[in-house]
């Protein structure tokens, strides 16, 4: 906590409305695909009808003749450097993290929706007719298109790229505080031994804004593009790279997403329309079709979990065994990154003696996975929550008391020997069951299982962090500018994503300078004028960004204390901030910054300057946001359908700097979340490869009339480090919704045993035994 | 080469003509002939509701309408809500019940409500996710939209009786 700020709180804790919003439900808001250009060339995919084959020849002479039709590309006529798609820093390379494995266009296509070629033409539907005219030489291969085949026992392999002759990408995950032996050994000692499989199926980000992209070379010889990238540095990186070009020829410019969630975290057919609009020297633009969208995109690591673990009769967790397998896709983007971000997860919820996490990402023939809200967390948190419901059940023990038995307490030291900071989770779930009335709910449920309607009433515990340390380096960047009437101008690396990111940096900055909000504009990542950033991921934006903007303006204040001491000649140490002016509380008088920037540009106390500054923030501290989730559902035994009634999510998160924006992402997670448990799976046919479902009506994302009944409530006690005491909230918000829905449905059903999502009706009707 | 027909209708007051091609949409027409660039291409497959406008007061995907079938119909789009101050309080109450977060389908959502409000100015909350249930959105779990329409509601009818 900074204690040394102005006193009055006109803007943490407030609920301004998101910047932006206003134009957005007006329809002036311009999004990527709004964007006006002169000139603008269509673009369109040629996408691969194969699982895996190789790309013989290509012959483009009929599409090239057809009228309006501009150019093709291909694997025949385009760089073809690998790069990786989800690298932060320049240096990524380590062939363990970051597998280059991707080309613009390759000579193979590994998965149905690979990009085989494009066409740039003066209409899109010129340039789609077009596509379909290339014709393309292929040798088809055997593909691997399961997780389940891809990790048999000497099994064939989807790429080229696996290590040690496997489908393991990158490498295993491996630790813990023992070794794997040791810990499996002290599992199976115990006096209560469970074991549990859990199949998380492949699911969508389903932005509804379809993924677009508009690449321009001008006669500069700079490469600019427009994207609603959440890792804008990254993307100019893998660009520069791949076309060879120095970085400071290369424009990422994020425009303003309609959706993200990962899902446009890492570099997706930008080197395409780049590649098009560096022939041409015309902008090119690119939108997918939503089919186009699902296949071609990126999704969330299917995964298979097995959890083991050795209690006591008392319910205390001795030992855990993770094990864990994600569905990578075709490439290896941020596969093994997500394994390391789920391994984590495995140490900072519950205290034992020995845990131990293996993981690897497997490379398949299907759709590639990425970053998801959550990465690699929900997979994990769904598994061993499950788990921990089946152990209480096992136990005779209430499901809140066994938790309350084994979550760590603020400032444990984890298995690991790392301080947990102030880890709230406890209070959440005590917060939780009161509010709930979880006691009642649950034994008025159980007093009713005559009818084919059960009732079912379920909750889980989460646990996510803020920013990458602790995994990997994080840090951020901020300029701050002073303007001559006393406002102010921040340029962050930050990307908001809609979710008020930028709303709540200005509060932290116009809360720090004792300005009203207004006066403070704040503008977010663009590689031409936003200093350096890792990217909108890992629940990092207000934690590590805010943390930044504060520490810039501290510099600004102390800045302005500096001029302001030498005009009131007074000691810095007299003077505070109030509504815009340096204030000396002893004699009363006051100077607005306005003056004090001017007084600085004439040369008072020093040099001529400008009062601004260059601050850099790099995390040293790993802190956890918990949540628990409460849910109600009813389960149709007739006809398999679950209906959530209720769900009470409750949250730690630091001090909320905007309450309603935060619960607006609770919101949304829980959206998210339902859809996870219940309904949402990108569905690939197991011979062919092909996506049975790509569409909005196919896959069924939670609609306003199936949604249930929301309470969010948050404990707003300080974070000791983060900004005014807030930290993540972005990733929380959907990690512990799952788990929840399904406890309640196996509670509903008698506390059958349940081993996957989503719990679509079909599901829940072979597990009842209905249907086969 | 394509068939082509004279199609007149009213576009957010204005009377226009458009010779058009048999196979646009009025998703198409609305983006690239007339710039109007708030109603937004989602799915293309009628599934969405991000390319939702007024149809005759009818709130209507515009990406699966074919233009010839326009004909002597009144379209508004949101460029319309915004330029009607009865209307506006529609996307004013999204603003001030935060119901805006990436804002991709709110323009559509904000149509479907209006199409709701004007059919229907007293809804109730399951009226109100009924009639927006053929619109996606993957931010805000519905919850402040829905408090944001029955707010308009409110501010609607107040409206009427303040002229």
């Amino acid at each position: 906590m900074d204690s040394d700020v102005p006193v009055i709180l006109t803007s943490i804790g407030d609920s301004p409305s998101n910047k932006e919003s206003l134009s957005k439900a007006l329809g002036s808001a311009q999004y990527v695909d709004d964007l006006p250009f002169h000139d603008l060339a269509y673009a369109a995919l040629l996408l691969s009808p194969h699982a895996r084959a190789r790309v013989v020849n290509i012959d483009a002479r009929e599409a090239l003749q057809m009228e309006g039709v501009l150019a093709v590309v291909h694997c025949f006529n385009t760089p073809a450097r690998r790069y990786n798609s989800a690298i932060r820093f320049y240096s990524d390379d380590s062939p363990c993290d970051m597998p280059k494995t991707e080309r613009i266009f390759d000579t193979e296509v590994r998965f149905v929706g690979d990009r085989v070629a494009a066409v740039a033409a003066l209409t899109e539907e010129i340039a789609r007719k077009a596509a379909q005219l290339i014709s393309v030489e292929y040798e088809v291969l055997a593909p691997v298109i399961t997780l389940e085949e891809a990790v048999a026992k000497n099994a064939p392999l989807a790429t080229d790229f696996g290590v040690d002759g496997t489908n393991i990408c990158g490498g295993a995950v491996a630790y813990g505080n023992d070794t794997e032996e040791s810990v499996l050994r002290q599992v199976r000692t115990q006096e209560i031994v469970h074991e549990s499989h859990f199949h998380a199926a492949r699911v969508h980000h389903g932005y509804i804004e379809p993924v677009t992209h508009v690449a321009a070379y001008d006669d500069e010889g700079v490469l600019t593009v427009w994207t609603p990238s959440q890792s804008v540095f990254s993307f100019r990186d893998v660009l520069s790279y791949v076309f060879d070009l120095p970085q400071s020829q290369v424009h990422v410019v994020k425009t303003i997403p309609g959706g993200a969630f990962g899902g446009k975290l890492e570099v997706m057919h930008e080197p395409v329309v780049a590649a098009l609009a560096m022939q041409l020297h015309r902008p090119v633009k690119l939108r997918l079709n939503r089919k186009e969208t699902f296949a071609a995109s990126r999704s969330r690591h299917e995964a298979l979990l097995t959890i083991s673990s050795g209690f006591r009769v008392n319910g205390i967790l001795v030992s855990q065994h993770v094990k864990s397998l994600l569905n990578t896709g075709a490439y290896a983007g941020s596969g093994p990154n997500t394994v390391g971000a789920q391994s984590g997860k495995t140490f900072v919820q519950y205290r034992a003696e020995s845990l131990f996490y293996h993981g690897c990402p497997i490379y398949t023939n299907s759709p590639i996975a990425g970053a998801m809200r959550g990465y690699g967390c929900p997979q994990i948190m769904v598994a061993r929550e499950v788990h921990m419901d089946q152990v209480a059940h096992r136990l005779g023990l209430d499901p809140v008391e066994l938790r309350m038995a084994n979550l760590l307490e603020p400032h444990e030291k984890n298995v690991l020997g790392k301080d947990m900071h102030v880890f709230l989770a406890k209070e959440c779930l005590v917060k939780g069951t009161e509010m709930f009335g979880w006691e009642q709910k649950r034994r008025a449920a159980e007093a009713d299982r005559s009818g084919s309607r059960r009732i079912g009433v379920g909750m889980a515990c989460a646990v996510h962090g803020s920013g990458w340390y602790g995994v990997y380096q994080d840090m951020t960047v901020v300029t701050m500018l002073m303007n001559n009437d006393g406002s102010v101008q921040v340029l962050a690396g930050i990307h908001d994503l809609g979710t008020g990111a930028r709303t709540i940096l200005m509060q932290i900055t116009a809360q720090a300078l004792g300005l009203p909000l207004q006066m403070v504009a704040l503008h977010d990542a663009d590689t031409r004028c936003s200093p350096v950033d890792l990217g909108a991921q890992a629940s990092r934006s207000t934690y590590i960004g805010g943390s930044c903007v504060l520490k810039a303006a501290k510099d600004i204040r102390r800045q302005l204390h500096e001029v302001a001491a030498v005009l009131l000649e007074v000691p810095q140490e007299e003077l505070s901030l109030l509504s815009g002016c340096v204030v000396h509380q002893d004699s009363g008088r006051s100077i607005p910054f306005g003056r004090l920037v001017d007084a600085a540009q004439k040369g008072v106390g020093g040099s001529q300057r400008q009062i601004a500054t260059v601050q850099s923030f790099a995390s040293e501290m790993a802190v956890y946001s918990s949540s628990a989730v409460f849910v109600q559902v009813c389960v149709d035994t007739d006809n398999g359908e679950v209906e959530v009634r209720q769900v009470l999510s409750v949250h730690h998160s630091g001090t909320p700097i905007n309450p309603a924006l935060c619960e607006a992402q609770v919101h949304g997670g829980i959206h998210m979340g339902l859809g996870y448990a219940l309904s949402e799976q990108m569905e690939t046919d197991p011979n062919s490869g092909a996506l049975k479902n790509p569409s909005f009506r196919s896959y069924r994302m939670f609609r306003s009339n199936r949604m249930p009944r929301i309470e969010v409530y948050f404990i707003k006690t300080p974070e000791e480090s983060g900004p005014y005491g807030a930290k993540g909230l972005g990733e929380i918000a959907t990690d512990g919704v799952a788990p929840a829905v399904v406890n309640a449905v196996s509670h509903a059903l008698g506390n059958l045993m349940i081993d996957r999502i989503p719990l679509t009706p079909k599901t829940v009707l072979r597990m009842i035994g209905k249907i086969t | 080469m394509e068939q082509t027909q004279l199609v007149r209708f009213v576009l957010n007051g204005t009377k226009r003509e458009l010779t058009v091609v048999r196979s646009w949409t009025l998703l198409h027409v609305l983006r690239e002939v007339y710039h109007l660039t708030g109603t937004k291409y989602g799915c293309g497959t009628n599934d969405c509701g991000s390319c939702k406008v007024l149809i005759d007061g009818k709130a209507t995907n515009s990406c699966s309408f074919p233009m010839h079938k326009l004909e002597g119909k009144h379209v508004l789009t949101i460029e319309g809500v915004r330029d009607n101050p009865k209307y506006r309080l529609v996307p004013e109450a999204f603003v001030r019940c935060h119901a805006v977060q990436c804002g991709f389908c709110t323009p559509g959502m904000v149509i479907a409500a209006l199409g709701l409000l004007l059919e229907n100015p007293h809804p109730t909350e399951h009226d109100v996710a009924e009639a927006l249930s053929g619109n996606l959105c993957r931010c805000t779990g519905y919850v402040n939209i829905l408090k944001a329409v029955l707010d308009a509601a409110g501010r609607m009818e107040e409206y009427t009786h303040g002229q």
